[in-house]
């Protein structure tokens, strides 16, 4: 039963658990994919991969990022990124920051800037890249 | 709630099929088809063939709808294309053009 509904101003977006999108998506606002993508997503908002949720694209774009799910593709963030127990990712990750639950899946390479303590022969700014080697 | 929801900012080109509802309040250029209700909110630019169980247009549609049950035009709707459902309605207000066929 569909009836009017005059709500979600604001941007809100959600591909629901029983939807499908192949394409590419583009939007201002925040998108929370519980069903399956297939395409590049550019996002200002915040991009949200629920458990059960797939998405796979050449270009992922978004603020922060929040998977619980599985991503595949090239992950750009200008916020955070944050990796739940249960989500799997294949792809190179880049962020502000990244966190990583225990159990979170990944493979793939991980771009983000943050500076090494001096015992690891830190003390250079700027980027460093740290490969991780998947545990499948 | 495992509807799907196109926000006001986003865009999307390409299919969208879904098992449930799909409301639109951006935009969408492709394919759009649900197995339940579709609801074009006012605002939302459609440019695809729609196909759902039932069809709601508040908005802007381009493309040829088929509903298995019906189709209805809001006031402030704007449908050019071919309409297919057992039952329409068009508000007063709504634009269209294209052809219905209600299968009579």
């Amino acid at each position: 039963m569909a009836q009017t509904r005059t709500t979600n101003r604001g941007g809100e977006a959600r591909i629901g658990s029983g939807a499908r999108v192949r394409g590419r998506i583009q939007g201002d606002g925040n998108l929370v994919v519980e069903g399956h993508v297939e395409g590049d997503v550019t996002l200002r908002g915040d991009l949200t991969i629920a458990s059960g949720a797939t998405v796979r694209g050449e270009l992922v774009e978004a603020h922060s990022v929040s998977i619980a799910g599985l991503l595949e593709g090239d992950l750009t963030a200008s916020g955070v990124v944050r990796l739940s127990s249960e989500a799997r990712v294949r792809g190179t990750v880049r962020g502000m920051s990244v966190a990583m639950d225990d159990g979170a899946r990944f493979s793939g390479r991980l771009e983000c800037e943050f500076e090494l303590p001096p015992e690891l022969g830190g003390a250079s700014r700027g980027e460093t890249r740290a490969r991780a080697a998947g545990r499948r | 709630m495992a509807s799907t929801v196109i926000g006001t900012g986003i865009t999307i080109e390409g299919e969208i099929t879904s098992d449930d509802d799909v409301v639109v309040a951006g935009t969408v250029r492709g394919k759009l088809s649900a197995k339940e209700g579709i609801t074009i909110e006012q605002g939302a630019i459609v440019e695809a063939d729609v196909v759902g169980g039932s069809l709601i247009v508040g908005g802007s549609l381009t493309g040829n709808v088929t509903a298995s049950e019906r189709v209805d035009l809001q006031s402030g709707a704007r449908v050019v294309g071919n309409v297919k459902a057992g039952r329409v309605t068009i508000a007063d207000g709504a634009q269209f053009k294209g052809n219905v066929d209600m299968e009579v």
